[in-house]
């Protein structure tokens, strides 16, 4: 099995509209994930008979093959992209949802106590303490489910989407390695590259964190 | 037959093929006739394909014959079976998709009898669900073959389809899934041949899989394309089909109404006269084995036979 | 929707749908074997070089990078690529699932390793504890509790992931998804998706049965 180095160079144009179709996939998830996550979490951290709940659905849907979820979205949001981004953001919801709810469990009682004592509301207290003080953990959460999707985006080439994933059922059908070795290398790559990118933005939005760990 | 209503219920879009037999269905009369009608190609059209390697070929011939008219395309490859494919052009993800007479004739309507082009063409007219249609059917043809080995040809003396029934519950076929639950596939060779199988394997649509375990001797029987070129190459025995079970399968465009004006008409019927069988056979080979990209075996194709803009 | 799970209903307690080769007898059999084998095989490979690098803190940066790597390995691209070398075998579908089953159980192993306070290891040595004494019996015990995380998050993404063995021809759950997709047939689709969150649940639930079991003994007492 070798590379054929000419056919990865002839397709650099459409390797680099797969590499960011792929990545656009895998984003798109993790930010409508996201926006599910923080809300349910805040709820499942504070109405304790809601969180096994949650947490316990959202362990059970990350136990459903992708490629299933994937179909039977088909009669919801057809053959697009909005299947594909659907299908992701259900496997993101199991990290994302479980980190946000340890990191808002992770603030102390005794800091949320102050913040309330000093005529904080409820509201500004969750802002600009409570999730502050979570985000290394959520953050972590965010890592995780990013570089996942990156991984899972592939599996919708099965309803003709899937980035890079194309590449994969396209040297299957051929017989053909270069494509599917190029699709796994840039599938790898792209995940090493948005992890070093998130760890960077993590970086700069938690200085205290640094501080702590300089003095 | 529960699944079917379900399945047609879920589709906000769907409508009942059955219904659409009841009149109207008439490809000239139904809106989008030659040079008139509700259709435009202005928007430009998209074309989805099946999930093997010719439906992509004809995908990408489509749309160089339709962009040499100025018409502007995109190319969805691989989006899986006609299962899954007509209900994406009913629901709006694609405009228009290359099929097969026969095998659409009997996807739309399991008891069609129409087996010579133009009445097809015409059973055709008459299954097709309000708002697709489809094209004049082109000279090229890609048939089903239920193909052996010739060891196994030799073995259990098989000639035709009907030697197959002669050896109920001793021979695996292998061929796609959805081929288990097709007329021109498993359920009509045991209507039509009396054939039963030891075990039917899901396999794939003439590719890697299905090919591999025939080799391989996982299975006795194979379904494959006829202008799949290993079948000559591997010297593989094509079953013949005395009680016409398999229907023509000219190449024909299917098509969403609210695309299909004249200029589309016009470009594909155009394509559709110059390629022949052995043409498309060999633009297979070029993909298959040497690699190409269907677009580029597409498009030298078309530049071939002057279908380029002008 | 409500259609779609009563017909689920029904294939679930047909007859004929749980028994030849194509049933859910012989299909969940298959997952079975598919997902039990590879993770054991894979839990034969990472157990140990976790522990390794566990004690003696050596690579400890494979040990930790290793799990964001299995993440991020596209299952589908290894199968089709191994398949491509191997054509139609099983290896593809064990490669690719022991391959994603490696990284979990590696990851976890080392953190319950490197948890394990270093005065309950000194005291061991104190008392003239051998190196594979104070592993054995002091380390692994207190380990146990993320090396049974890491087997248990291993085996539900196998059980899942062995969906897979179906795109290269062979069975499993996978079958009816696969299948399903191809004749547009949701009904199998939710079952097969059904069966294989169920299998998950199950041998989750059964490995937290015997995690709970192991520990009745605390391993501190012992030592």
């Amino acid at each position: 099995m070798s590379v054929d180095w000419s056919w990865t160079a002839d397709h650099a144009d459409e390797l680099a509209t797969l590499t960011l179709s792929h990545l656009q996939a895998a984003l798109s998830a993790v930010l409508l994930g996201l926006v599910i996550s923080l809300p349910l979490a805040v709820l499942a951290h504070r109405v304790r008979p809601l969180r096994g709940l949650l947490l316990g659905l959202s362990n059970v849907l990350f136990t459903i093959p992708s490629i299933a979820v994937f179909v039977l979205l088909l009669p919801v949001s057809g053959l697009t992209r909005t299947t594909t981004v659907i299908g992701l953001t259900i496997y993101t919801l199991v990290v994302l949802l479980g980190n946000t709810v340890e990191g808002l469990d992770s603030v102390p009682a005794r800091t949320k106590e102050a913040a309330e004592a000093m005529g904080t509301r409820p509201l500004r207290t969750l802002l600009t303490v409570e999730l502050p003080l979570a985000l290394p953990v959520i953050m972590a959460g965010v890592r995780i489910a990013t570089v996942m999707s990156i991984s899972l985006v592939s599996v919708a080439t099965y309803i003709g989407d899937g980035g890079l994933g194309q590449l994969f059922t396209d040297g299957f059908q051929r017989d053909f390695p270069t494509p599917v070795i190029v699709g796994v290398v840039l599938t790898l790559l792209l995940a090493l590259v948005a992890d070093a990118l998130l760890v960077t933005v993590q970086y700069v939005l938690t200085p205290w964190t640094r501080r702590q760990r300089s003095a | 037959m529960n699944r079917r209503t379900l399945l047609g219920g879920l589709l906000a879009t769907a409508s009942v093929p059955a219904l659409a037999a009841c009149g109207g269905g008439i490809t000239s009369l139904d809106g989008g006739g030659a040079g008139g009608g509700g259709g435009s190609s202005k928007g430009g059209v998209t074309i989805g394909t099946a999930n093997f390697t010719e439906n992509q070929v004809l995908g990408y011939l489509y749309a160089a014959a339709l962009e040499a008219e100025g018409v502007k395309t995109s190319v969805r490859p691989n989006l899986g079976t006609r299962e899954i494919l007509i209900p994406a052009l009913k629901g709006g993800d694609i405009d228009l998709l290359p099929e097969y007479q026969g095998a659409l004739l009997h996807y739309l309507d399991p008891k069609a009898e129409a087996t010579e082009e133009g009445e097809m063409q015409n059973a055709l007219a008459m299954a097709l669900p309000r708002g697709l249609q489809i094209l004049p059917y082109g000279r090229a043809e890609d048939s089903d073959a239920f193909v052996v080995t010739r060891d196994t040809a030799k073995e259990y003396g098989l000639k035709s389809l009907a030697d197959l029934a002669k050896h109920d519950g001793e021979l695996v076929i292998g061929a796609a899934p959805e081929v288990k639950k097709r007329t021109v596939g498993a359920v009509g060779l045991k209507d039509v041949y009396g054939v039963e199988f030891k075990e039917f394997k899901s396999l794939d649509s003439s590719g890697p899989l299905v090919k591999g375990a025939l080799r391989k001797g996982d299975v006795d029987v194979a379904n494959l394309f006829t202008t799949d070129t290993d079948i000559a190459a591997e010297r593989w025995v094509v079953l013949t089909d005395p009680k016409n079970l398999i229907p023509g399968q000219h190449v024909v465009p299917l098509i969403a109404d609210r695309k299909a004006d004249s200029t589309v008409r016009k470009a594909l019927a155009r394509l559709g006269a110059l390629l022949t069988t052995r043409q498309l056979t060999e633009l297979n080979r070029l993909v298959d084995k040497d690699k190409k990209d269907p677009k580029d075996v597409a498009d030298d194709w078309a530049a071939r036979h002057g279908l380029t803009r002008k | 929707m409500y259609e779609l799970f009563k017909d689920l209903g029904a294939w679930l307690v047909s007859g004929e749908q749980w028994t030849g080769p194509d049933g859910i007898g012989h299909r969940l059999a298959e997952h079975l074997q598919y997902s039990l084998l590879a993770t054991l095989v894979a839990a034969a490979i990472a157990l140990p070089l976790g522990l390794l690098i566990g004690h003696t803190g050596r690579g400890a940066f494979v040990a930790i990078n290793l799990a964001s790597f299995g993440r991020a390995l596209p299952t589908v691209g290894l199968v089709v690529l191994v398949f491509l070398v191997s054509g139609l075998s099983m290896w593809p579908v064990y490669i690719a699932l022991v391959a994603l089953a490696v990284p979990s159980i590696v990851t976890n192993t080392y953190a319950g390793m490197t948890a394990v306070d270093r005065d309950v290891k000194d005291a061991a040595r104190g008392q003239g504890m051998r190196a594979h004494q104070v592993l054995f019996q002091v380390e692994l015990p207190l380990a146990l509790p993320l090396i049974m995380t890491g087997l248990r998050l291993a085996l539900i993404q196998v059980v899942a992931t062995a969906t897979i063995a179906a795109y290269v021809s062979f069975g499993g759950l996978g079958r009816y998804v696969f299948d399903g997709l191809a004749q547009r047939d949701l009904v199998q689709v939710l079952g097969g998706a059904v069966l294989v969150a169920v299998v998950a649940v199950v041998l989750d639930l059964a490995l937290s049965a015997l995690q709970r079991a192991l520990f009745r003994h605390r391993p501190a007492q012992r030592a």
